[in-house]
């Protein structure tokens, strides 16, 4: 009881702190100060902090890892984006950056507090590790793919800004173009694996569960025309030479593709995905 | 009372400023000698390259003022007449004003420029060696250096870069983030050239190369920077290892055309290109700045960007001037207290909130007492409080009419926190 109590406690912290966040990186690009972007991204990780700690009280609490679909599993999407992010400002202490992914942050806490705790959305025959694996790994993909697109998104403003002569308070809030473009490089990097990861765990699983017609589903189609878009952005740079700023272009198309499909999947189709 | 005296880049020509600057360097006890001034209490003597100006503690209707004036005059071998147009002078509050105002660059020929502090410390420092300042002019100055601290720290006064060198810098570091590993190529040998490739290197860049007509004169100055020389037959070449390029040459055609740069695209990788034109006629097609990834800015875009960065810091001088009356009326404040009046009166209430609190404290096992005896305690304490506060009240009223009061007031205030 008290875990269980101590585990809500924890996640309303992470939750508060995060909104607060994502409140103060919002208003650092308004009223374009850094240093507002320096305190959220202090909020942030002690957001991170209390998430962790929800994650372990969550951990001992249930029966299972992590139960796919339920908060505890939203609340891993959370934590991963966040790490992510928060490891990139050890590397490139870009943090504007954060104004555009805590949103997406918040948008998991969001729907992590809409859930209940250990409490499974998936049917039971799909609980198992390479459902797990497969959601995880997709989303966390996805999650990189949009911190490479808001990082390419930047570069676009940073650029028009310096191609029109102009170092504007925005300029000078926003990150230097090198940075953007590593940013965008390591999420790249780091996606396309991640996402092939777990395209494969739920190939193998819906190969041996379902075995036909899980191929002409349309999120299957749509996830797996992205993963070749973000394949072909990742073979364009790194054998071709693409950087800067067709990076970013090619890199913001592929997530307004991302976002569409996504859209259109919900809204227009019937899947073996409704359940998500 | 605290005065001010000297002259500036606004009253006087540099021919002037060094005539007494020179003055002032030659006479090895100067300080001694202004302290030897009739009514000359303390003093503080501030000289860059823009200013002389001597800041003084004097007995109230002294002509110390006028006879720092003189000396100073005298020093640099101006007549009263041409001394009298060039001097300003400030007494009290203005004076207290005007230091502050200098400290934090609000004064300055280049406004929010961070040297000014620096050499205001090193000036009291100096008369600190000399023993020429006391409790005013040390209060004085530690007030003018939180001033100044409080205008950089809470104004954007020297955020943006007002020099084209250090906006280039800026540039610069908006593009590539940091400049390590950088490689700068000068093309020409122009000053201005060779001072924004000196900042740039002093921030990090790796190396530079100086591509010029004349190998002779790119070998002179790719010694200085030990970089690499090459002649401008070589250009392309270079440009395809270059990542921040800066041209200067007196030619009138193109140096570095669109054409060019499309030809080594691919061997340059697509890597960012900064290109800072500052030749006029300009040496760099402007085409250029509409390729990808290379980012082109000419004399007239750099000097734009420092245009407005001095209006940005005309407009945060505004919010630096309400700092500086905050902290004069802070100081005035403090030299009223000075006064022995003020402070007997915060010394009582001292004691007074001492002994209210401790009888707060007591009341537990006071309150067990009979009424009578209770009194009798109270009696006691204010007593004794009295009879330990009636030598220092003493002192205090005795030496009031006293200059040397001051010292005493201010060693009381400290002694008891007063402050």
């Amino acid at each position: 009881m008290i875990l269980t109590n101590l585990e809500i406690i924890s996640f309303n912290i992470a939750f508060t702190l995060s909104t607060l966040s994502t409140a103060g990186y919002l208003s650092s690009l308004l009223v374009k100060r850094v240093k507002l972007a320096k305190i959220s991204t202090w909020i942030l990780a002690f957001a991170f902090g209390s998430l962790t700690v929800n994650l372990l009280f969550a951990l001992i609490n249930s029966s299972v890892l992590i139960n796919p679909g339920s908060r505890d599993f939203l609340s891993l999407c959370a934590w991963s984006v966040c790490a992510v992010y928060l490891a990139l400002q050890f590397k490139t202490k870009t943090r504007v950056l954060g104004a555009f992914i805590s949103p997406f942050i918040l948008l998991f806490m969001i729907a992590a507090a809409g859930e209940a705790s250990g409490k499974s959305l998936l049917p039971q025959n799909l609980q198992n590790w390479l459902t797990t694996m497969h959601l995880f790994c997709v989303i966390m993909g996805e999650a990189l793919f949009v911190i490479a697109s808001c990082a390419g998104l930047m570069f676009i403003m940073q650029n028009s800004l310096l191609k029109n002569k102009k170092l504007s308070r925005t300029s000078r809030l926003l990150p230097s173009l090198s940075d953007l473009d590593r940013i965008n490089h390591i999420c790249l990097l780091g996606g396309f694996p991640v996402l092939s990861l777990g395209i494969i765990a739920g190939a193998v699983f819906a190969g041996i569960s379902w075995q036909s017609g899980w191929l002409t589903d349309p999120k299957v189609i749509w996830t797996f025309a992205g993963w070749v878009i973000y394949g072909f952005l990742l073979h364009q740079r790194l054998a071709i030479g693409w950087k800067g700023y067709r990076m970013a272009v090619f890199s913001g198309v592929a997530f307004v593709f991302l976002l569409l499909s996504y859209g259109s999947v919900r809204l227009c189709f019937s899947t073996l995905h409704n359940f998500i | 009372m605290i005065v001010l005296t000297g002259l500036n880049h606004k009253t006087a020509s540099v021919a002037v400023r060094e005539k007494i600057f020179a003055g002032c360097q030659e006479k090895k006890d100067l300080l001694p000698s202004l302290l030897a001034i009739n009514g000359m209490e303390e003093v503080l003597y501030l000289s860059t390259c823009n200013r002389v100006e001597i800041i003084a503690s004097v007995a109230e209707d002294s002509d110390a003022l006028k006879d720092v004036k003189d000396f100073l005059a005298q020093n640099g071998g101006l007549n009263q007449s041409e001394a009298a147009d060039r001097f300003y002078e400030y007494r009290g509050e203005e004076a207290v004003r005007h230091i502050f105002r200098v400290a934090s660059s609000l004064d300055s020929m280049v406004m929010g420029e961070a040297q000014i502090l620096g050499q205001v410390k090193e000036a009291y420092r100096e008369a600190l060696e000399k023993y020429a300042t006391g409790v005013v002019l040390n209060r004085l100055m530690h007030c003018s250096f939180r001033t100044a601290k409080r205008v950089r720290s809470e104004t954007g006064i020297a955020v943006n870069p007002v020099s084209v060198s250090h906006a280039a810098v800026e540039l610069a570091k908006k593009i590539f983030g940091s400049l390590e590993g950088k490689i700068i190529l000068l093309i020409g040998a122009g000053e201005m050239a060779e001072l924004t490739g000196q900042q740039l290197i002093e921030r990090g860049a790796q190396s530079i190369i100086i591509a010029n007509r004349s190998l002779v004169q790119a070998e002179l100055l790719a010694e200085k920077f030990h970089g690499e020389a090459a002649l401008l037959d070589t250009l392309e070449k270079k440009l395809i290892e270059a990542d921040i390029v800066i041209s200067s040459t007196g030619s009138t055609g193109f140096i570095v055309t669109a054409n060019m740069l499309k030809k080594i695209h691919h061997q340059r990788k697509n890597r960012l290109l900064f290109l800072i034109d500052i030749a006029v006629p300009r040496d760099i097609e402007p085409e250029t700045s509409e390729l990808e990834n290379v980012y082109l800015y000419n004399i007239d875009n750099l000097q734009d960007i420092v245009d407005e960065n001095m209006h940005v810091r005309k407009k945060e001088a505004i919010k630096a001037e309400i700092i500086i009356d905050e902290e004069v009326a802070r100081f005035v404040n403090w030299q009223k207290e000075l006064e022995s009046v003020p402070t007997i009166i915060s010394l009582r209430n001292k004691a007074e909130e001492i002994v209210q609190a401790e009888m707060e404290k007591a009341a537990g096992w006071l309150g067990s007492l009979t009424k009578e005896n209770q009194e009798k305690v109270e009696i006691l304490v204010n007593s004794i409080v009295n009879k330990v506060l009636h030598s220092p009240v003493t002192v205090l009223k005795e030496e009031s009419s006293e200059f040397s009061s001051r010292d005493i007031v201010a060693a009381v205030r400290r002694l008891f926190r007063l402050d």
